[in-house]
Formats: structure tokens, sequence, C-alpha cells
């Protein structure tokens, strides 16, 4: 059977997707996953009547995506769920059973996303529990110690190990995806950087690609260089935030404070182009809105170099101190074998051997014509997810100078157009985290008909989760601040 | 030992140390002015292209309570009447005052009552409940305590449990399933406490005003005492703010 093929951020129309009978759907994604295959979206065509679902799975192998559909054609909404098989659909079915009512058949562990307490709209939830003599339980959450976001967190304890964490999200729901579809342009580039704001960029990025692609709009090399730097910008600043963060975790002070310095650099840097030190204004459809001279140029430059310098240092002060090491290795382990079955990306991936970039995989914008290294840890604890972020910024860092002295003469704004009807796009980004994925469909009269978004986090909270099984509870703080997910990004 | 020291040096001395006189990038969006000029007869473009509604006409004011400090109004005024400028001080202690006219030139917090100076001037600790916050305005919560802000040295600072805090900071617009969470949290604080509200989505949900999965009926039973606007706000509005609200 033909399935259909398209490239990342390549329009197509939704007349085209092959809407399938229950039992053809399951074998053809069945037999995509096993080919090695991910899920990056599942999702009914319209909210609206959630008949047909559509499904979107990448080839990572051959920079494609492959599109499938399903037409339950008047019969009941329920299908056979993937999830025995392949674990990475977990998740995803969980989401589609919370949001339309549409039931896994035998799925192995329904579970709430955004709700509490609550299943398929009215069944009752109770968390996980292990009984037994030496069995404790820990709650944390949803208010935690540090200025963080809200979660729930349930620890399944036996002695001083954990053994389950259930984590339940939801807390942060704001209804994203909906007010996309009620919102005009100019409030949606400004609703998409509020996604999650710790990734700004990289969901207006992905915001601005699909609409962009809708509307068949060319960027000029300029703008697509300066968008790419910003972002870069942007994974520098979260990589020193999150090292900073786990130095702290361990009670290290002074590489923490050095690390909160140089975001500090990097952040100012983002002001400088913007005025906003998370970017926020900088993307517009065709664009971006502010110029990078000169003056400004040098002065950005001057940031990053001293970044570049300082953190070298700072990063072999940490990861030469014996006493951080020993905190850091083999701890939170994901092998990368169970990486690959739950379908991590991005970072946590990276640090368990999987090759998993979205710039380096289904290039895009300036990634087409000045490639990134991907860069691949194999231990998938604690110090690999460390590490990484540290070797990420040197690439990063080297990725950006280089764009900046050559950056290209152009227009930095191309004018606008219309979204074409009937039509959808996949725009997969790879934010500081990993990969984002916005998969837009437009109705007959060309106006966005559904918004779907995956935030890299909706992959990752699984890993946290089997990241911590037989690991102490006490090392809790320090693993989750390792993989560093969004909360407002995976609650939407 | 050597090389952390190496280290120390490296840091250098980052502090701001006039966290009043320090100046941010001329692109940086803090307080709009409006020219007290007249607009061209009929024009509404500011008004029509606010993502917010922050804007009313007739005269022409901004609410930077609404305002996500996006430069559209500015560029779409033909007269370029409206500008944001780069100036930090934003913080009020009343809503009303944070409705920007064309006579505008300043917003700073008047000074708290005595009672509240008293307790609260020397020593301020806050619980932060992020309350759909994107973590925009959480990170700046968080780079208050680096060290270039270094707000610990003011005496104000974030502590873990609500029985040990003096008020409560709310970030993001009150998502439904966090309203309970805001109230229960509230209650933990020992009396006297106050509310502060930082950023735009808290002071009135900002972008996500139309949203149907919001519930913001603790904000309507309570005394808010300082409003922190912005998208999100800089360091130094939530820093000047305080220290110009306890007169310090």
């Amino acid at each position: 059977m033909k399935l259909i093929e398209v490239q990342n951020n390549q329009m197509f129309k939704i007349d085209d997707i092959r809407f399938t009978g229950k039992e053809e759907f399951r074998d053809t994604i069945a037999e995509l996953m096993l080919n090695g295959s991910r899920l990056i979206s599942l999702t009914p065509v319209d909210p609206d009547n959630p008949k047909k679902i559509f499904a979107a799975l990448t080839d990572k192998n051959f920079s494609v995506i492959y599109l499938s559909g399903c037409d339950f054609n008047g019969s009941a909404l329920e299908y056979e769920s993937f999830a025995n098989d392949f674990p990475q659909t977990n998740y995803f079915e969980c989401e589609l059973a919370e949001n339309y009512g549409i039931m896994p058949l035998n799925h192995p562990w329904l579970r709430p996303v955004r709700k509490q307490n609550v299943i398929m709209g009215n069944i009752p939830y109770h968390f996980f529990q292990l009984k037994g003599e030496e069995v404790h339980e820990v709650a944390v959450g949803p208010i935690h110690a540090g200025v963080i976001e809200p979660g729930h967190f349930r620890f399944q304890c036996h002695g001083e190990l954990v053994y389950n964490l259930e984590i339940n999200l939801g807390y942060q729901h704001r209804g994203v995806e909906k007010l996309f579809l009620q919102l005009n342009s100019d409030q949606r580039i400004i609703l998409s950087e509020s996604i999650a704001g710790d990734t700004a960029l990289g969901h207006a990025f992905a915001h601005c690609h699909a609409i962009e692609s809708l509307s068949n709009i060319q960027l000029s090399l300029r703008a697509k260089v300066i968008r790419t730097v910003a972002a870069e910008i942007e994974r520098v600043a979260m990589h020193l935030s999150g090292l900073g963060g786990i130095a702290n975790d361990v009670g290290f002070a002074l590489p923490s404070a050095s690390y909160g310095r140089l975001r500090t650099l990097a952040i100012n840097s983002l002001a400088l182009i913007c005025g906003s030190r998370f970017g926020r204004g900088l993307f517009v459809y065709g664009g971006v809105r502010y110029d990078i001279d000169n003056e400004i140029k040098n002065s950005v430059m001057e940031n990053l170099n001293t970044i570049l310098n300082d953190v070298r240092q700072v990063n072999d002060y940490m990861f030469s101190s014996v006493g951080a090491l020993s905190r850091f290795e083999e701890t939170g382990i994901v092998s990368k074998d169970l990486a690959q079955s739950i379908g991590l990306v991005g970072l946590a991936a990276r640090s368990s051997g999987l090759e998993e970039d979205v710039r380096i995989n289904f290039p895009y914008s300036a990634y087409r014509y000045n490639p990134v290294s991907m860069i691949t840890l194999s231990t998938g604890d604690v110090f690999a997810r460390a590490r990484l972020r540290a070797l990420e910024i040197d690439e990063t860092l080297r990725f950006i100078i280089e764009q900046l002295e050559n950056l290209p003469e152009g227009e930095i704004k191309a004018g606008s157009g219309k979204t074409v009807p009937g039509s959808a796009v996949i725009s997969m980004i790879e934010g500081w985290r990993g990969e984002i994925v916005h998969s837009v469909f437009t109705d007959s009269e060309g106006k966005l008909m559904n918004y779907k978004i995956k935030d890299p986090s909706f992959n990752n909270w699984y890993g946290l989760s089997l990241a911590l099984r037989e690991t102490g509870i006490s090392d809790f703080p320090l693993c989750n601040k390792s993989f560093d997910l969004s909360y407002a990004g995976h609650d939407l | 030992m050597k090389d952390a020291i190496k280290i120390r040096i490296l840091q250098g001395d980052p502090v701001i140390h006039d966290v009043k006189n320090a100046s941010l990038p001329k692109l940086f969006r803090g307080l709009p002015v409006i020219e007290d000029k007249p607009c061209l007869t009929g024009c509404t473009s500011c008004a029509e292209i606010c993502p917010t509604n922050a804007i009313k006409l007739n005269p022409v004011s901004i609410d930077i309570g609404l305002c996500v400090f996006c430069p559209l109004c500015e560029e779409a005024c033909p007269e370029k009447l409206i500008h944001f400028t780069n100036d930090y001080n934003t913080a009020s202690e009343v809503r009303e005052k944070l409705i920007v006219t064309n006579k505008t030139k300043s917003i700073t917090p008047e000074k708290a009552s005595e009672k509240i100076r008293n307790y609260f001037g020397r020593s301020l600790k806050l619980r932060q409940i992020s309350a759909g916050g994107c973590n925009g305005c959480e990170l700046e919560l968080n780079a208050l305590g680096n060290v270039n802000f270094d707000m610990g040295r003011y005496g104000i600072e974030f502590v873990a449990s609500p029985r040990h805090a003096d008020g409560i900071v709310i970030t993001g617009p009150i998502t439904e399933n966090m309203s309970k969470a805001v109230e229960i949290c509230f209650d933990a604080v020992p009396n006297p406490k106050i509310i502060i509200l930082v950023g735009t989505c808290a002071i009135s949900c900002g972008i996500f005003k139309n949203s149907t999965k919001l519930q913001r009926k603790f904000l309507n039973e309570n005394k808010i005492d300082l409003f922190i606007p912005g998208c999100p706000p800089h360091p130094l509005t939530f820093i000047n703010g305080l220290l110009d609200w306890l007169d310090k």
C-alpha cells in the first residue's frame, strides 16, 4: 500500500490523506512503528466532529513524515490500542481518549493527561498504589518548593528507593489549542510565545513555519539566519540555566552562580536584538521584526565570546569535581532501548544514545544550508544529560558566531499571504528540550480548523518517571532538573 | 582550590549595585509614552491592532495591566505618537494607575502603609505560586536570586513553605485546575499577609482573556497589594517596585 509522505513544513491537502478502516489503519501504523518510525501526532482532523483521526509518524533515516488516517465510519469511537506493543503511543492514546472520548481498547494503563482523578470524562481514577509493610507513599505538589510551575508527583517507595513515580499534570491547562482557532494572526504569534515561556522562540518558530507553509510565504535567507541565531541563543541560555540548576541541586554553589551569570549574558543578548530577554516580538509571519545591525552584532558577539571562554572553564571545574560526578554518574538511567521504545526526543534521547535532532534529521530554515553536528552520549544518566548540555553549548556558540560573521544580505520580512483552504502542515522544530510539533489544519474557507501542539515534554515526562525507578528518592530533584521539562508546554 | 579561585576571578563583580539607575537596552519595551498631540481624525489603528484590547481611544490610553508589551501599536500609529521607553519602573499599588495616558510620565507605587512597612520593611519572605504561568515570569523571578540582581541583599526572598511567608506572588492567569491550590496556599500564610500579582496574565489574563479554563474568583475576594506588569516583567521592575513600595 502506498503511503503519503511529506517533508517537514510541506503543505498537503487534507483530501490526499487516505482514511481507511480500523483494521487497515492498525496494520499500517504498526508496520511503520515496527520499522522504527515514531508517532508525532494523533488527532482528529476536525475537533468538532472527531469521526476521522489522523496520525503522523516520522522516519528519521529518510527525513520523511508518513501520514495515515482512520475513518470510524459510523462505528463506535474505539480502536485496538497500540500501546501494548509500542509503549511510545501510550500517552498519545490517553490524550485522544481524554479530549475526544475515543477509546483505545485494551490500553495497558489509561491515565488522565490534563485532568485530575478522572478518565474518559467521568470514570474515577486512582493513583497506582504499592502495598506492603515496608512501603510508603510520598505526595509532592502541585505547588513545589522552588519558583517553578505546578505539577503533582506521587512516589511509591520501598525504603529509600522509588518503586514507581506517577506524574499527574494539567494544572497549567489554559486551553491554548482552542484559543489558536479563535484569535487573529497578530494574537496567535503572541500566544505561540506563551505556550511555554522558556521556549518562546521555539514555539513561535514552529507556529510561523506552519502558517507560512499554509500561505506559501517564502523567507529571505537573512530572515532565516536571524531566526536560527535567536533560537540558538535561546538554547544556550536554557542549557546554561539547566546546568546552573543541576549544580545547585548538588549544592555546588560556585558553578551554579557562574552559569547564572553567563545565562544573563545570553538572554541580555536576545534583549539587544529584539527588546525582550526571551525573544518575544522577534518573529512575524514572513520573517523577523528586527534586523541585526553592526552595533548590535558586535555587542552580541562580545557577550557570546565571554560565554564561550568562561563556560569552558566552569565546565572543566564542575565536571572534574569528584563530589559532583559521584552524584551525576549512574543516577536516573534511561537505557537506549528504553528511550527508543517510549519515544524520547531531544536532549534526553541524545543523552541515551538516540540520534534524535530535528535540525539534522528534518533540516529546516537556515540549518538546511548551515548544518549543526549531532552530539550523542550513551550512558543516559544525569551525567549524560548535564554533559550533553555543556557540549551543545560549545557547538551552538560555534554555529551562532559563524552565522553572525557571515550574515547574508536581504530583506528581513516577506509579504503576507492567505492560508490555503482544505490543507494541512506538520511543522517540526528542535527546541532546546527537543522536538516541537505543530500540526495545523484549515477548513474549506482557509480558516484554522485544528491546531495540535506537541511539546517535547509530552514525550519526555514519561522518561523522567521511568528514570526514577530503583533510584533513591533523594535524587529526584537532580533527575528532574536534568530533564528540565515544561509543565505549561505539556498542559497547553 | 586553585581552579575554584580562577572561576571566582572570572566571575568578577557581576552585581548590579545601583538597581535604581541601571540602564536597559534601547529596544527594551518598558513604560509606553503617548505624545500629547491630537490623533489623525478617525484613526483607530492602535486600538484595532492591540492583541489584548489594552488601548482605549479619545483620548488614547494604554492599560499596561493588559498590555503584553509587543510593539504592534507603536508600529501601527501613523503619527508615531506611541513609543515604548526602556523605563522599567512600572509597578503600582493600585490597578487604575496602570492606565497610561498622554499625561503619564512615570509610574511608581505609593509608599505602603506604616503598618506594612513596620512589618515587612526589613525582611519580606514571599511564596510564589505559578497558576498557569508559562515559565516566563517564573524564570524572571528566579533570576532575582542570581548574582546579577541578588535581591536577597534587600531582605526580600522567596521561601519554600507558605508557613514561612509574609505573602504570595501569583504568576499566570489562574487556571481552573490551580484555583483551589492558590486558595489553600494563601490560607496557610500567617496574618498579616500581602498579595502581589506578577505579569500581565496574573493582572488581567492578557492573551488568555478568552480562555474558558480560568477561574479568577480568588482575585475578586482578596485585596491585591502590588501589581507588577510586564510580559514577563524585567527583574528590575520587580525589585524597584518592591523597594519603592516598602520605601527602601
